[in-house]
């Protein structure tokens, strides 16, 4: 397949919080504005524009996507929303890759803008109507609920304790201690967790990432444009993405096939033969702390039901082999749903370029991935990046 | 039921009721804020302009959607303009008459490149013209809470 390579050459991210003055406009401006100011451009430099927001029933907008549009850069641009729930936020550079590697643009502006905070009593309310109307909703589902069961089927089957679980929590939290935009930066211990409020068994508080405020963006440009922009292009070798059924309660809960059919997708582009080698460092979507070791799986760089091993042997850890969420994940740095995709994005192009600051990773990788997750828990989203 | 045969009462087939649980508590923003303060406590209107690209916003943004730079300053503008185009709105939301005709208009605000949307007040449907000059009726200082109902109307200059 011919088409253009494509860097990310600049990025921006807001604070993560739980209610911001700011409109989702004014969040978006901050971060577009962040993410072409770290790599010198202005608006005329940029050709297109994509834009990545969950559901509009978040903000209370119909069509947030042209409501989001003039803060975005959006203004007589090609301009385009795309989205596919929480798998919105890595779905974002994918969909700006299509506009920039089919060579009818050579930059486009990925800007990814949240604000769940309007939403009253709770953006679970908005949930309720994603599961189906007849035979779902009369027992008034919470995506929480569901992820219990998850949770619960994938502890089941492979022998996993709470308390193991609990530690991909704390790691996240203390990782994000060294984010500048992090909403729930904390150090905390596998019994704080455990002793959290339960919400749905076997799910606590301290197991779950908030609900937020933020936004993120990045710059993509073209081969022969970004070599003019940055010494230091993060190029986007591989994307995938893959959609499951949407009878959730039939699929098999303890392994998510549609995140390996999307890492699989990703990569064959990327030419990746053995991810567990090749893979250096992720970004798995961590809304729950099970889900990070559920993905790693997913993502084929665990086998199965041995995510917890790594994690477990420290392999993990910010200074370990393979560091999960160095940015400190939807757990720590907080979960403004398509924001959270692409502030994962950002962190692996930080940690490639050496730019992470505190969170810095040893080793100068080459190599990382981000990856995303959501509709009815049913869709992956998968790039990997290289610089 | 064939194609052609339209059902008029749409619980004349079977059905479930439901509802999306939610309402809404929007913030104003940055940009508004500073806007619904300035009317509501001094009865001004606040723009603010990117120099840049030669564009003054009402209400005054704290971002140029052109260029998305960073607009740091407000200065009031008169509030009057004239009429760019105008409906007579003769029904509600819910297709039930309304008791007498409401003269909707769009305004283009003196000094700015805007316009707002709002009612036409103390003029007849009849004697609208387009491009007449209108001047901003505000609620009664006590009575303003900071929305864009402490505009009442805008009326002929």
């Amino acid at each position: 397949m011919a088409y253009q390579r494509v860097a990310i050459v600049g990025a921006g991210i807001t604070k993560f919080v739980r209610r911001a003055q700011e409109t989702g406009k004014e969040l978006a401006f901050q971060a577009a504005k962040m993410a072409l100011d770290s790599c010198g451009l202005t608006m005329k430099d940029i050709e297109c524009v994509s834009l990545g927001t969950a559901p509009d029933a978040f903000d209370g907008v119909h069509m947030k996507g042209e409501y989001l549009a003039d803060g975005s850069g959006g203004w007589r641009k090609p301009y385009m929303r795309h989205f596919v729930g929480g798998g919105t936020g890595v779905f974002a550079p994918i969909h700006g890759w299509f506009h920039v590697a089919s060579g009818m643009f050579d930059t486009c502006l990925v800007v990814c803008s949240e604000k769940m905070s309007s939403c009253h009593p709770h953006p679970q309310g908005a949930f309720k109507t994603i599961f189906d109307h007849t035979t779902e909703q009369p027992l008034n589902p919470t995506l929480i609920w569901i992820f219990a069961l998850e949770m619960n089927r994938y502890m089941q089957t492979y022998g996993i304790t709470k308390e193991e679980i609990a530690l991909v929590s704390v790691k996240n939290k203390k990782n994000a201690m060294d984010h500048p935009s992090a909403q729930l930066p904390m150090e905390i211990t596998v019994e704080d967790v455990l002793n959290s409020e339960v919400l749905a068994w076997p799910v606590n508080r301290l197991d779950i990432s908030p609900a937020s405020d933020g936004a993120a963006a990045i710059v993509l440009a073209s081969e022969h444009v970004a070599k003019r922009i940055t010494d230091k292009p993060v190029w986007i070798d591989g994307v995938g993405w893959n959609l499951d059924t949407a009878y959730w309660a039939t699929r098999d809960l303890a392994y998510p096939r549609y995140v390996e059919k999307a890492a699989r997708m990703a990569y064959e582009m990327a030419g990746i033969k053995e991810p567990q080698k090749e893979i250096e460092i992720a970004e798995p979507y961590d809304p729950f702390d099970y889900k990070e070791l559920h993905h790693m799986e997913g993502l084929l760089l665990a086998d199965r039901g041995k995510a917890v091993e790594m994690l477990l042997d420290g392999k993990t850890q910010r200074d370990g082999d393979r560091p999960m969420c160095p940015s400190g994940g939807a757990l720590g740095v907080g979960n403004p749903i398509a924001a959270t995709g692409l502030m994962k994005v950002i962190e692996i192009f930080l940690q490639l370029r050496g730019e992470a600051g505190k969170r810095q990773v040893p080793g100068n990788p080459r190599c990382g991935l981000a990856q995303a997750w959501g509709d009815l828990m049913q869709v992956g989203t998968v790039v990997v990046l290289r610089r | 039921m064939g194609l052609t045969e339209r059902t008029n009462r749409n619980v004349d087939l079977t059905y479930w009721e439901g509802e999306i649980p939610v309402n809404y508590v929007y913030t104003y923003g940055l940009g508004l804020e500073a806007f619904f303060r300035a009317l509501k406590e001094q009865g001004k209107f606040l723009a603010s302009r990117c120099e840049d690209c030669g564009v003054t916003y009402l209400p005054a943004r704290v971002f140029c959607e052109r260029c998305l730079g960073k607009l740091e300053t407000t200065f009031a503008v008169p509030g009057t303009g004239k009429v760019y185009a105008y409906t007579v709105v003769h029904r509600n939301v819910d297709e039930s008459p309304k008791e007498e005709p409401v003269v909707l208009a769009l305004v283009d605000m003196d000094g700015t490149d805007c316009r707002f949307v709002h009612y036409l007040t103390g003029v007849e449907p009849g004697e609208v013209k387009v491009g007449m000059a209108v001047k901003p009726v505000l609620k009664a200082k006590k009575d303003r809470k900071g929305g864009i109902e402490d505009i009442v109307g805008f009326a002929p200059a």
